[in-house]
């Protein structure tokens, strides 16, 4: 994790995850991870390879279609861009969205 | 000649003059943005100007529909506002859902919600409004299909499957937008012209005037009965427009101009104040003609002719005595039995026939029994679709096969016929045989009557039909056992020359004009005068000024017809001497051509009534 | 309802002695009363209400048909008897033609819907050409039976 300082109390944090439940990012882990973002202040990203979507909008994430084993980037902009980097980790890697593992 | 031929074919003669001004300049608008018009059938004469409500489609598009850049912002905030009216009805209806559903369905609300709160989702709509100028409900459905159909290319079948969320959302927003007018018939508040794909007889019946203005679908024909009965409401009615309900968007203007088949969808502000004003100068023409209702259907020779209304429902009497009928020669009594999942009871048809009479008092009401025909009820009730319905089981034939049904009309109009003049008419009859049954059933039933001591008239009229080569043929052995003769042109003139009416690919080829049945209907006249009985004509021929002379000038003396083209039919007979009407018909009979006769009866009228051609 | 439920195939007379129409009808309805199918001491009068109703109105069909009805108390059920004349009998058809197969039909006075079920059947057949011409060609009492029987059988929905 990394923390910079910006002016105004802007901070950025990214981290990254890796999908670890067996059905991936289908809806309902979706839904959970946009429900977390929209928790926050922060302006969330999340991206693949090839696209980067707004981590609050479920519209979007649904598009990611990200399976299990893929690894996905998420960035944070706002004041409480730590926790909410942290909040997502947890579900991503240590809650698997309430599912099981392969 | 006849309607169907002319491309421009309208259902009020005299109106054809009055439009030519309006549709050059009509041509001159048509590139601009948005406003469609589109080339139908004529069914109903006059002009509607009034917001569209589209009726029964499951599978609407929207179309493209572009707004002023100052109207933008006011757009936008339709897109919001139709998210929040949606999340209050998810809401809503989640709540009623409740704990009682399994997780599944709360999934699904669960989705629907979050996509309805998407921000971005929002921001992708409201964007597109804002950079094409296009309306909310193009802009919703247009990004809303675009994100379905990328779900359905996932090979992952669940998110695949959300593309049916997706149009579940569309749809949700699109009624939200629209109002949820589409599909309120029943409790309108505004004016509307209703847009459909077909409409049935039943539901046009249905229809309230005050507030439905114009009609116009997809489907149907001149003669389809939804047409004629939106005639006999006099409202503007324009079918066949094959793909209207593709065209037209939730708050369309739509124009209906009943008069010359066309519909305008989305006009801008110059065509409506035109149509504004011819639709002024189109009322004004009803007027006038109204004014001759008071006055008699006289030639001015003297000689009286009779001018009768065809009716499909009881509540349609009134309409015939407003504008001058002299009573009832025809009534219809299908609509009695359509529709419904039932038969209509003795009483349901007493009620219907006793309501008739009430109004029309001491006039004559000729009630036919049932008609239908293959197109309407017999082919649901068979097991077997029969392979040639036109030429089987139908009309006064299936009522000989289903007595229990047949005497349960007779009985009804048996008991009417103490009400007033009440006369009974048979249709389809082709020979002497038929006719004997139907008599021997008639008898039976009045004997019945005499047992339980239930009134009926015992000298009422007979008559029947006569609308197939056979019985036209044999009319001379006929008219003995009758009282009375009308004559259906529609059908006479199809069986005669083998074309269906409704077949629009053949439809050019249908002319009452042609020799083969003038000189059918010449025979049938001459019977019918030699036997000393009357006979009418209630055909549509009737109903078409050109063809009035050729009828009195070959002795009929009784017209049946659509109530609003009576004061029309009564100025034409009001405006020849039946010396002209002999020469006339004399001409006609002598000629070999179907063009030959129509033109000439064209030009014929034309030096009568100018104004009318 | 079909043939062989209200035909009294016993009384019919493949030929008919009268030659007239009036003579045709009694004829018929004395060989229901002997085929014991007409309520005792309840038949007097039967021959005359059929041909009072027939003076009113023939119901001479056309195509040498004729189908003699009314309602009486002499019988509880709808009953009909054939009867066949090669010669022809002037019954006022309306094509005035000579009627060479007569129907006659007796319907009780209160089951006016039994009635018009019988009718409803005679109307069917008699549509057929075929039928008409078979029944006018038969001979004997055996043979108008197995007509109508076959009859039964093939009636069109």
């Amino acid at each position: 994790m990394q923390a910079e300082q910006d002016s105004l109390e802007k901070v950025v944090c990214e981290t990254e995850v890796e999908i670890k439940n067996a059905d991936g990012l289908h809806m309902r882990p979706a839904m959970q991870f946009v429900d977390i973002a929209n928790q926050f202040d922060s302006d969330i990203t999340v991206s693949n390879n090839e696209t980067e979507v707004d981590g609050k909008s479920i519209m979007q994430m649904s598009m990611l279609a990200a399976i299990c084993g893929t690894k996905l980037k998420i960035k944070a902009e706002g004041s409480d861009a730590a926790k909410v980097i942290s909040a997502l980790r947890e579900l991503v890697e240590e809650k698997l969205f309430g599912e099981p593992p392969p | 000649m006849s309607r169907h031929r002319e491309i421009d074919s309208t259902a009020g003669g005299y109106t054809i003059r009055l439009l030519e001004s309006y549709v050059s300049i009509l041509v001159i608008n048509y590139w601009l943005l948005n406003m469609e018009i589109k080339k139908g059938i004529a069914v109903s004469p006059g002009i509607s100007i009034a917001k569209a409500l589209i009726i029964d489609s499951e599978e609407y598009r929207i179309p493209r529909r572009e707004i002023k850049a100052s109207e933008r912002t006011t757009e936008i905030q339709r897109v919001r506002n139709a998210f929040k009216g949606a999340i209050r009805e998810l809401t809503k209806l989640e709540a009623a859902h409740g704990k009682s559903e399994g997780s599944k369905i709360k999934d699904i609300f669960a989705v629907h919600m979050r996509f309805l709160h998407d921000r971005s989702l929002r921001k992708k709509i409201t964007d597109l409004v804002h950079s094409e100028s296009v309306t909310a409900e193009y802009a919703v459905s247009t990004i809303l299909r675009e994100i379905a159909s990328h779900f359905s290319k996932e090979k992952d079948a669940y998110i695949s499957e959300r593309a049916a969320d997706i149009y579940d959302i569309e749809r949700r927003l699109l009624i939200q937008l629209l109002d949820r007018k589409r599909e309120d018939v029943e409790h309108l508040t505004e004016e509307v012209t209703i847009i459909a794909r077909e409409l049935s007889p039943i539901q046009t019946a249905g229809f309230d005037r005050k507030f439905v203005k114009g009609i116009a679908s997809d489907a149907g024909g001149r003669t389809s009965h939804a047409a004629i009965v939106a005639r006999s409401l006099g409202i503007p009615a324009v079918v066949a427009l094959e793909d209207l309900t593709e065209s037209v968007s939730g708050p369309d203007t739509v124009i209906v101009d009943g008069n010359r088949g066309i519909v305008i969808v989305n006009p801008d502000d110059q065509t409506i104040q035109q149509y504004r004003e011819y639709s002024k100068e189109f009322a004004e023409l009803e007027h006038k003609l109204d004014a001759i209702r008071e006055k008699p259907a006289v030639t001015r020779d003297g000689v009286k002719i009779t001018l009768l209304g065809n009716i499909e429902f009881h509540d349609e009497a009134d309409a015939v005595l407003q504008k001058g009928g002299e009573g009832v020669g025809l009534y219809r009594t299908e609509y009695l039995y359509l529709n419904r999942p039932s038969e209509p009871t003795e009483q349901e048809h007493y009620q219907s026939y006793a309501e008739t009479v009430s109004v029309l008092q001491d006039r004559p009401v000729i009630i036919r029994t049932l008609d239908l025909g293959a197109d309407k009820y017999t082919q649901r009730k068979r097991f077997a679709p029969e392979p040639n319905p036109f030429l089987g089981l139908r009309s006064i034939r299936f009522c000989l096969q289903n007595l229990m049904m047949f005497k349960t009309q007779l009985r009804a109009i048996l008991r009417a016929s103490v009400l007033g003049d009440v006369r009974i008419m048979f249709p389809l009859i082709t020979n002497l045989q038929e006719l004997m049954q139907t008599k021997m059933i008639l008898r039976d039933v009045m004997e019945d009557l005499g047992e339980e001591s239930i009134e009926y008239n015992k000298d009422i009229q007979i008559g029947i039909m006569i609308e197939t080569p056979s019985s036209a043929l044999t009319a001379f052995s006929l008219a003995r056992d009758v009282d009375f003769f009308s004559i259906g042109t529609n059908d006479l003139t199809q069986y005669t020359l083998a074309v269906d009416r409704g077949n629009e690919l053949v439809s050019t080829l249908y002319s009452s004009a042609d020799p083969a049945v003038l000189r059918l209907i010449r025979t049938v006249i001459q019977d019918a005068h030699k036997a000393q009985i009357n006979i009418s004509v209630c055909g549509e021929m009737a109903s078409e000024p050109e063809y009035i002379m050729l009828l009195l000038g070959m002795g009929i003396r009784t017209l049946s017809l659509t109530a609003p083209m009576i004061p029309e039919i009564k100025q034409m007979i009001r405006s020849v001497t039946l010396e002209d009407c002999n020469n006339v018909a004399r001409k006609v009979l002598g000629m070999n051509s179907e063009r030959q006769i129509s033109n000439y009866l064209r030009a014929a009228a034309r030096k009568i009534l100018p104004e009318a051609f | 309802m079909k043939f062989a439920d209200f035909v009294c195939f016993k009384a019919t007379i493949p030929e008919l002695k009268a030659r007239d129409r009036d003579g045709a009808i009694t004829e018929l309805v004395s060989s229901l009363g002997k085929a014991g199918r007409l309520g005792k001491g309840k038949s007097k009068g039967l021959a005359r209400a059929v041909i009072k109703r027939e003076k009113e109105a023939s119901t001479g069909m056309g195509k040498g048909i004729a189908l003699p009805h009314v309602k009486h108390k002499a019988v509880k059920d709808v009953i009909a008897a054939i009867g066949l004349s090669s010669a022809g009998i002037d019954f006022s058809a309306l094509d005035k033609q000579p009627v060479y197969s007569i129907i006659l039909l007796i319907s009780p006075v209160d089951q006016p819907d039994r009635h018009l079920q019988a009718m409803e059947n005679i109307f069917r057949h008699l549509q057929h050409e075929k039928f008409r011409k078979f029944l006018r060609q038969c001979r004997s009492a055996e043979q108008v039976e197995d007509l109508l029987r076959e009859a039964d059988e093939n009636s069109s929905l």
